[in-house]
């Protein structure tokens, strides 16, 4: 472990500075890392971000609740149902306005799925930074079958705006339900592949098992939630510690490993994967008939003054929305808590002294999506 | 405080001046509204009680002539949301860092100075995080003309 | 040896000698063998990768070979929106491609500037043909794989002047 200042002058020993990105096949989006690199040796690791500041919370004092709903998809579009849930959650919670029950569970049904296409997207992006390039293949052919479901009933494969305040815009037919059983059936056996051939195999193992530990008190002193802090032992899910829309209904666990290490997070969303499939039986099997609107939702929708907020377990880990209003159709201040962000955040003391290859190891098992650290 | 859960107030430290606030309408717990220069005091304390920092949220309130800085905290063995807010003048907006209690803050301070020009005190690095590094302009204020 | 009419001499070997002028033949090769940059900014750079994956596969076309660097590409597939801190290192990729080389703007933010436009912007380039000449526009928000695939045979048809399917016209 080495920082700059610890190399004695005249030695003929210097660091310089490796700068990764913001265009580079393993940083997931636009990230520039200065990287002040020791040799192989990674001294410290300054992410750079903004280069796909897209203005969303400056878009969101100019835009009425409706209009801003599309660019809630478009976030973090990885788990796009997620994001566009916590947005109308919060306006939900502020407006009084009681979802159908079976809104809130083809909610809960779309929200997994989207969970399971970001991680296959996660899993088959990784191991490409790793070397190995046939999972994605097999990662993103599953992730089709999923987003032919999600077309079928909202029109769009990435970036859906499915739902609506107060419910949803477009009801789900046969075809989607028994369309999504087959799904489950299908992709069980696909996990099973993907733990034999994937996780199971001893170069990823040496890749990952004890690269990048990451205790929980970072975690939590940095804010690092989702698979990152499931990753280092703490079992802390929105979806069970704040649980929200009908989740209290159904049965699954938040795994979480306790090792902390690159391994543990790569564990904790296959498992997840498995878990999603068992939520999405459960909503299927409980979906209730009736109206996917809310009655009486104002066309014209203003919320009283004050604060809302609303937050989800999104693929990435916690995300939440705070609504400022102020009495108008157009809110005063939307802010966005990024789960990405507090990811991101605590790389830099997490990779000091890490070899560059484990540095990026340890990068893709955060599982970044830079559009959502910028906003 | 007055009222709320006693099983949540026991989780609280109780020198900051938390009120309970309706969850199902608002989605948080208990706010407080503190002095700015009590804010690293609370984060201190709301660390020392398990607290993890969610945010840090800049408003500015022009026709009052206030910015506000609101921090939200959660707790992750139980669902406890808390806030904590403070009011500076938005002529003169300065604020201590809780960069030093919670390395997390680092980044949302950064952003939060990126939109309103906040300066926080004892920042360690307090350049443009999501602008471009020689952004002189603070997008979200009230008054920003592109 | 009788003397031979050179047109007999063309017919008898036109099965095994093929004549072409060398421009079309470099068209064809380049159109055939676009190597993209991997160049991904936000939400079509998913669709970018689903376009080279196992349904959509690019491979077809010649074009599944992602470049990281510039100087082995000869395609930019601008997927995603271009910002103002991001446009110096955009510029500088399209420097730094050798010639010939080719730019598809992919969805409504390399356009025009897609959904982020909004009186009072601040960031964003309002399409990338600002930044450099843009050979083919790819419209949606997330343009479809097929619609990728779709701009990559107009781009073949820009470079051989001919299409390599017929469009098809619904029944």
């Amino acid at each position: 472990m080495t920082t700059a200042e610890a190399i004695p002058a005249g030695t003929g020993r210097e660091t310089f500075v490796l700068n990764l990105g913001p265009q580079h096949p393993a940083t997931h989006g636009v990230l520039r890392v200065k990287m002040t690199m020791d040799g192989e040796y990674v001294a410290r690791a300054e992410p750079v971000c903004g280069y796909i500041h897209r203005m969303q919370e400056k878009m969101g004092e100019n835009r009425t609740y409706a209009q801003f709903l599309p660019n809630t998809s478009r976030i973090d579009y990885l788990s796009a149902m997620t994001y566009t849930h916590a947005f109308v959650g919060a306006i939900e919670r502020a407006a009084k306005l009681t979802v159908p029950p079976r809104a809130e569970y083809i909610r809960v049904i779309t929200s997994e799925l989207n969970r399971i296409s970001s991680h296959l997207v996660w899993w088959g992006a990784f191991l490409l930074d790793l070397g190995g390039f046939t999972p994605l293949l097999y990662a993103f052919d599953d992730r089709e079958k999923i987003l032919d479901l999600l077309e079928g009933i909202t029109g769009s494969r990435l970036t859906y705006s499915y739902y609506r305040i107060g419910g949803l815009y477009n009801d789900v037919d046969d075809t989607f339900v028994k369309g999504t059983r087959q799904f489950v059936a299908q992709m069980r056996p696909r996990l099973k592949m993907y733990r034999e051939l994937v996780t199971e195999n001893i170069i990823l193992r040496k890749r990952l098992i004890g690269i990048g530990p990451i205790r929980a008190e970072l975690c939590r002193k940095y804010g690092a939630t989702g698979p990152v802090i499931r990753g280092s032992g703490v079992g802390y899910d929105v979806r069970k510690i704040e649980p929200y829309s009908v989740y209290p209904e159904m049965d699954f666990i938040a795994p979480a490993f306790p090792e902390g290490d690159s391994m543990a997070r790569y564990l904790v969303r296959m498992e997840e994967m498995a878990q999603s499939l068992r939520i999405i039986e459960q909503g299927l099997d409980k979906l209730p008939a009736g109206p996917v609107m809310a009655e009486k939702v104002p066309r014209v929708l203003k919320l009283p003054a004050g604060d809302y907020c609303y937050a989800v377990e999104a693929a990435r880990g916690r995300f939440a929305v705070r609504i400022v209003s102020d009495g108008k159709e157009i809110p005063y201040r939307v802010k966005l808590r990024s789960p990405s962000l507090s990811n991101l955040s605590l790389f830099e003391e997490a990779s000091r002294g890490m070899l560059l290859p484990d540095a990026l190891a340890l990068m893709g098992s955060l599982d970044l999506v830079i559009p959502d650290i910028d906003r | 405080m007055a009222g709320g859960d006693p099983a949540m107030n026991a989780k609280l430290p109780p020198s900051i001046p938390f009120q309970p606030v309706d969850y199902a309408a608002k989605g948080c717990h208990f706010e407080a509204v503190i002095a700015p220069d009590k804010v690293v005091e609370a984060a201190a304390l709301l660390d020392g009680a398990g607290f993890v920092l969610d945010t840090i949220t800049g408003v500015d309130w022009m026709a009052e002539g206030q910015m506000e800085v609101i921090y939200d905290f959660f707790r992750l063995e139980e669902a406890l949301r808390v806030a904590v807010r403070a009011r500076i003048p938005r002529d003169n907006p300065e604020i201590a860092t809780i960069s030093g209690v919670y390395p997390g803050a680092n980044w949302h301070e950064r952003e939060t100075h990126d939109f309103f020009g906040i300066r926080f005190a004892g920042h360690p690095d307090l350049t443009p995080f999501l602008l471009p590094e020689d952004a002189t302009y603070h997008p979200l204020r009230k008054d920003f003309v592109a | 040896m009788e003397p031979q009419n050179d047109a007999q001499i063309l017919k008898d070997c036109s099965p095994y000698v093929k004549f072409a002028k060398l421009d079309e033949l470099l068209a064809l090769g380049r159109a055939n063998s676009l190597w993209p940059l991997t160049f991904g900014l936000a939400c079509c750079a998913i669709e970018m990768m689903a376009a080279g994956a196992s349904r959509f596969d690019l491979a077809r076309f010649g074009a599944e070979v992602f470049r990281p660097s510039p100087r082995q590409a000869d395609l930019m597939i601008v997927a995603g929106t271009v910002n103002k801190k991001m446009a110096l290192a955009v510029k500088t990729l399209y420097d730094q491609m050798a010639e010939p080389k080719w730019v598809i703007a992919m969805g409504n933010c390399a356009i025009s500037g897609g959904p982020f436009v909004f009186p009072g912007q601040y960031a964003v380039i309002e399409g990338v043909d600002k930044l450099f000449p843009v050979d083919v526009y790819i419209p949606g928000c997330p343009p479809r794989p097929e619609a990728l695939i779709e701009g990559l045979l107009k781009l073949e048809e820009k470079l051989t002047g001919k299409r390599r399917w017929p469009v098809v016209t619904p029944q």
